[in-house]
């Protein structure tokens, strides 16, 4: 049924003929001559969770010593609402130690990554992992990648029941293939009958997805997932403390390619509320293979939801869905938003239980002269008496703790200081995100998190200067225009063109409801400095009482809409 | 003179000769006339003149390393056998002990390796002749000794023999006759007198022996440094440099050829010295027969570190000041045991020796790099009561800046050849054993040699010594390479080796050595080749069905053939 008759990319084709994500995966890791995989096995193994990458750092030093570069493997864990519990974090804590970097990385989608495992550690890695109970399938491929949920337990009594649909939803969306447990875990390889009846995959077939495919669940006031830059989007409908349902959102999506106007980012549509669980895995579910039957298969440029839904027509779309459902979307419902900033410091909720959300800068969790954190959250973990929930701003909560646990854990915290961090970093800096980057993201154009939190310390003296200390402006940078510290909503974005230079983006608002705009092409630190500086000044003046700087920028066309 | 036929045949034999044959002629000349001048002198006055039957049943034995030896001995077999002698030509290594005491002509051609030391192959002969009570009254034999004027020990090896042979009774008929590098003309002399000894049946009366003359032949070169760098990424343990040389004019070397160079002293450590002992840097002295000055000879002829126990007892007879058996720095006994003056120094310099040459593999090829010579160079660590010190010819190299010039000679090694095109080649280099191996498949990709070709090696970790990796990934993409097996030993728990992934590979590898492949192995000389020879022996054995004693056999014969040859320090 894919529309576009011109000739699959190659990506399509290494899917098709890869047995259910094999590929020669198990021969290429027995290749002693190299630390990298076969080409077709580098796309299969993202199916697994995994991204081969080497240190853009080193590479003309490592030619020059006639060494190949230094490839290493990236993993993703899949962790639906980004909860684990503190046996599976002191877990993760060594096999960090073991196999990687050592740097746990808290991602913009709620889950940790490790950098830096060579080949010959992979195995070894996913194996822990799985004795951990944690695994990476489907954390990054043409697949539902991980399911995203508001964060913060506070925001709802029923976080829990809403918090369970995150599993549910990633099941769903899971490959039939058994791969996964064959090439890592060591399984006994299926006979190929039994595979054929064990791994016949009705949603993914033999092609999968177009494209990754990004679901997110918001509870509102808070929208610290994003809902809208989703490819799918819940947003929890409640009343007097009850789960009503969920509006469902659809072709949202942010990733575009400088010079490529036929890519943009995308805020995705409500198309209704559904308000039974049958009826949201359904229709998530046919959303899902109407994606697969009309993604655009042969550019991969052009391949996500958002181009899918502009193609058919919003209203097209949703009679497709209501056809494939059988049942019919109800109107949305009303609701609100009112930030994205996570709750920092300790908090209770409904039941009593604490909460404390320690600000991780760029989500790297690691000890270093200035502070301890893996050490802080390894005791965390070994008093057993708090889990771990990881939030889409790249913040870390400890969570669920007895009344009676709270002195000891923060006696932890005020140990290594992780509470005095919190609690001086400037609210600006607290709600900042930036994404990898270099030294081993293999698109950056630009630093990212390397760089930003130089970057605002150069911009805290100017927002003091026109006493805007306390004024969460959301700042978010990455170092190409892909998106994935979503910088397309944030009040300021950095987007990275060339080493050293960024677009300047002006005008989203606060609650991501809203994209910005290139607001100054490329530019450098001085110039972007010199900005800021003029831009708040002018804001400090002219604001209206409780006006964003986004929605200044807006008023004042600072960025054309 | 000659007589119109004798000049005809003479001509034809000259212009149909090689410069080779042409010098060898020379030398075998020679040493005829001088046998018979010395003949002369023995029969003038002595009236009857034994003249016995000529003896003409007779062993050559040789000790060789990269087969000069192996070559002369093997061509005086021949020529003898020609001349109709019963002549039996037996390596050391291959020779029955057991017959040493039966023996009653034999004539030695070894060479000497190390500081002085028997090559590896006589190393069980020198120990035999040395260690046990034997009495060789029946023995008549002389010694060709192959060595390099460059080293302090001269020949020794071959004059241990003959002294020791001497001890246990048995009888030089000829002294021993020493050859420096270019040894082609004395050794044909030394031939041309045994032959002439066998020829009057044993009469041995005064045969003269032509003085070694010092060889002119060692051509030495000059190049520059174009680069240099180390090969081992950041984090390793180890500096491993590959260093590439531009060579003035062409050099004639063939893969498997060393590289040999006489380091050069660090200035200041000379500094110490002459302040030290006040003696004057700019009096010209005498060493091993060459005039120049004490601080030129102090920088680039006399060996100063690490001073071998003979040469520190002779400093303390000098000094005449006790000191225990030791090998310690010039510099560290001047400061312990100080000369009294300069005039003492002066003595002190007569006993110390000439520093030896440094030989390095040679890792590129004439075929693939032209004019450049390529070295693999381990910068040598070590630590002497916990003071970092440096290796002193590899520490110099290493940081050569490229611009630098540098003289250099070729060390030959006749016996680390590649093999015909067609034939099948397996490598086991680990560490700086790559080097020779780099040159091998560099070449053999060049001429677009059809034999197959297994590479062996081994290091510490993957991502850092993983050496000359890209080039090795290419010639494995182009086939070059048919398999290589890597071994890193500290990528896991337990210590990985080259010769486990040989026993891992057992099955196949018997199948290349039973289709005819050739072995080389280079690199470390402990453990490394002992540890794969012992691993080739029992894959013989065991893929091969054979007893251990049948092993050995078989891998000697490889030997004979040139199928087994080792290139290890
Ligand atoms: C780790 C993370 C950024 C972070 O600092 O947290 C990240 C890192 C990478 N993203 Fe992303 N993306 C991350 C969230 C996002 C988001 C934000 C979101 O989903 O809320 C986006 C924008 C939303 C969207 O998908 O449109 C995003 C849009 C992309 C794109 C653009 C996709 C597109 O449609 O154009 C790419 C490039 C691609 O897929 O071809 C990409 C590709 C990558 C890769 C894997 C680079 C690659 O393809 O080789 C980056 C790995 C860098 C590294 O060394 O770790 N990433 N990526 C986030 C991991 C999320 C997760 O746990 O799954
Ligand atoms: C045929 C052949 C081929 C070779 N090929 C290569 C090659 O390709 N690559 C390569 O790297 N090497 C090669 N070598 C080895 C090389 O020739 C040198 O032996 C090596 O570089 C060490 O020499 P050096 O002058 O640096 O160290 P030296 O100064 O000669 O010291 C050598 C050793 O002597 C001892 N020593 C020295 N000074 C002291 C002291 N003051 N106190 C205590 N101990 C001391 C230490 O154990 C030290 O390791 C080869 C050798 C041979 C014979
Ligand atoms: C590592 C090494 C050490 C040597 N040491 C000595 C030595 O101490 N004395 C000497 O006279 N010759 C020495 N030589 C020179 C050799 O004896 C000479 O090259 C000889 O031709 C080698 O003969 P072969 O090929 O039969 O072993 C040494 C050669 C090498 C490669
Ligand atoms: S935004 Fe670009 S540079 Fe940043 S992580 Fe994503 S792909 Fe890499």
């Amino acid at each position: 049924m894919s529309d576009s008759n011109n000739k699959l990319s190659a990506t399509e084709h290494i899917k098709m003929k890869s047995d259910g994500l094999r590929g020669t995966l198990k021969q290429s890791l027995k290749d002693e001559l190299t630390g990298a995989l076969r080409e077709d096995d580098q796309a299969l193994i993202k199916f697994h969770g995994m991204y081969q990458q080497d240190d853009r750092d080193r590479r003309e030093e490592r030619s020059a010593k006639k060494l190949e570069w230094l490839y290493s493997y990236m993993v993703r864990l899949r962790l639906p609402g980004g909860f684990i519990t503190g046996e599976q974090w002191e877990a993760l804590h060594h096999i960090a130690g073991r196999h990687s970097t050592g740097v746990v990385k808290i991602t913009t989608r709620q889950t940790i990554q490790l950098h830096g495992i060579l080949k010959s550690h992979v195995k070894p890695t996913l194996q822990e992992f799985n004795t951990a109970g944690l695994d990476s399938i489907s954390a990054c491929g043409d697949v539902n990648r991980n399911v995203i949920c508001g964060a913060h337990p506070k925001f709802s009594p029923i976080h829990e029941e809403i918090f369970a649909y995150a599993d549910k939803l990633s099941q769903l969306g899971l490959p039939r293939t058994k791969a996964y447990y064959e090439i890592w875990l060591d399984e006994k390889p299926l006979t190929q009958e039994v595979k054929e009846q064990q791994e016949k995959d009705p949603l993914y077939q033999d092609r999968y997805l177009p494209r990754k495919f990004k679901i997110a669940i918001a509870i509102p006031p808070n929208n610290d997932v994003d809902v809208f830059a989703n490819d799918l989007g819940l947003i929890a409908i409640v009343e007097n403390n009850t789960l009503k349902g969920f509006n469902l959102v659809v072709g949202g999506g942010l990733g575009a390619t400088h010079g490529n106007p036929n890519t943009y980012p995308r805020l995705g549509d409500t198309l209704g509320f559904l308000d039974t669980e049958e009826k949201v895995l359904k229709a998530v579910y046919e959303v899902i293979t109407i994606q697969r039957d009309y993604g655009n298969r042969s550019d991969r440029k052009l391949s996500r939801i958002k181009y899918t839904i502009e193609k058919m027509g919003v209203e097209n779309f949703k009679k497709e869905l209501e056809k494939r459902c059988g049942f019919a979307l109800l109107p949305e419902k009303p609701y609100k938003f009112n930030s994205r900033s996570d709750l920092f410091g300790w908090h209770k909720n409904h039941e009593g239980k604490w909460y404390y959300t320690a600000f991780v800068e760029a989500g790297r969790v690691l000890d270093d002269e200035k502070l301890a954190f893996k050490t802080a959250f390894l005791e965390v973990a070994q008093t057993r008496k708090a889990n771990f929930r990881f939030t889409c701003n790249q913040n870390l909560i400890l969570a669920d703790i007895e009344e009676k646990d709270k002195k000891e854990i923060d006696a932890i915290l005020r140990k290594y200081d992780i509470i005095a961090h919190t609690d001086k970093a400037s609210v600006v800096r607290k709600d900042s995100i930036a994404c990898v980057a270099f030294n081993t993201c293999p698109l950056a154009l630009a630093e990212a998190q390397r760089y930003l939190p130089t970057l605002i310390t150069k911009m805290e003296p100017l927002l003091s200067k026109y006493g805007l200390e306390d004024d969460n402006i959301s700042v978010r940078m990455t170092g190409c225009p892909n998106g994935c510290g979503r910088p397309y909503v944030a009040e300021i974005g950095f987007v990275g063109t060339s080493y050293g230079h960024y677009n300047l983006h002006l005008g989203g608002d606060r609650i991501g409801s809203r994209l910005n705009k290139v607001y100054k092409e490329s530019v450098n630190e001085d110039a972007i400095l010199k900005e800021l500086d003029q831009l708040l000044g002018i804001y400090s003046k002219e604001r209206k009482k409780n006006e964003t700087f986004g929605d200044f920028a807006q008023r004042l066309k600072w960025v054309e809409y | 003179m000659l007589a119109e036929h004798k000049l005809k045949v003479f001509r034809e034999l000259i212009t149909q000769s090689s410069r080779e044959e042409l010098i060898w002629m020379n030398g075998f000349l020679a040493g005829l006339v001088a046998a018979e001048a010395g003949g002369d002198a023995a029969t003038t006055g002595t009236a009857e003149m034994p003249t016995a039957a000529r003896i003409d049943k007779f062993t050559i034995l040789f000790g060789t390393e990269t087969g000069n030896s192996k070559k002369v001995a093997t061509e005086f077999a021949t020529q003898a056998k020609k001349a109709g002698f019963k002549a039996k030509l037996v390596g050391l290594d291959q020779y029955r002990l057991s017959d040493l005491e039966k023996e009653e002509y034999a004539f030695f051609v070894i060479s000497t390796q190390g500081d002085g030391e028997p090559p590896l192959t006589a190393k069980k002969f020198y120990d035999h002749i040395h260690k046990e009570a034997l009495k060789l009254d029946k023995l008549k034999y002389s010694i060709l000794a192959l060595g390099d004027t460059s080293y302090p020990l001269f020949c020794k090896a071959g004059e241990d023999v003959d002294a020791q042979l001497g001890k246990l009774g048995a009888k030089a008929v000829i002294p021993v006759q020493k050859c420096d590098t270019d040894y082609a003309a004395d050794a044909a002399a030394w031939f041309a007198q045994v032959m002439k000894f066998l020829n009057e049946g044993g009469h041995t009366g005064g045969t003269t022996q032509a003085a070694v003359k010092k060889a002119k032949g060692k051509k030495h070169y000059k190049g520059t440094i174009l680069g240099n760098v180390n090969l081992n990424d950041r984090g390793s343990s180890k500096q491993t440099h590959h260093i590439e040389i531009e060579a003035e004019d062409d050099v004639a070397y063939e893969p498997g050829d060393s590289l040999g160079l006489i380091p050069h002293n660090k200035q200041e450590t000379v500094d110490n010295i002459l302040s030290l002992t006040g003696a004057d840097g700019d009096t010209e002295i005498e060493f091993r027969n060459e005039k120049l000055s004490l601080r030129e000879a102090l920088t680039r002829k006399i060996n100063i570190i690490y001073l071998p126990e003979r040469v520190v007892k002779q400093y303390a007879a000098t000094v005449q000041q006790d000191i225990p058996d030791t090998r310690i720095d010039l510099l560290d006994l001047l400061r312990i045991y100080p000369v009294k003056d300069a005039a003492q120094f002066e003595q002190v310099v007569s006993v110390l020796e000439p520093m030896a040459p440094r030989l390095y593999s040679i890792s590129s090829s004439p075929e693939a790099h032209g004019s450049e010579i390529h070295l693999t160079v381990a910068r040598d660590i070590f630590h002497i009561n916990n003071e970092l010190k440096h290796g002193l010819c590899s520490d110099h190299l290493c940081l050569l800046e490229p611009g630098t010039a540098i003289d250099f000679h070729i060390h030959k090694n006749n016996q680390f050849r590649l093999p015909a095109n067609d034939k099948d080649v397996i490598m086991i280099g680990p560490g700086t054993g790559i080097a020779p191996f780099r040159s091998f498949l560099a070449e053999r990709d060049a001429l677009g040699a059809e034999g197959r070709n297994w590479l062996f090696f081994g290091d510490q970790k993957f991502t850092t010594d993983f050496l000359y990796q890209t080039e090795i990934q290419n010639w494995s993409q182009t086939g070059v390479l048919t398999k290589v097996n890597l071994a890193f030993s500290r990528d896991q728990a337990s210590k990985i080796y080259v010769q486990h992934r040989m026993l891992e590979n057992a099955d196949e590898l018997w199948q290349w050595i039973n289709d005819g492949a050739h072995i080389y192995i280079c690199g470390a000389r402990n453990p490394m080749s002992n540890d794969v020879e012992n691993t080739l022996l029992q894959i013989i054995e065991r893929q091969g069905g054979k007893t251990i004693t049948e092993a050995i056999a078989y891998l000697d014969a490889m030997k004979d053939e040139n199928r087994y040859l080792l290139d290890v320090y």
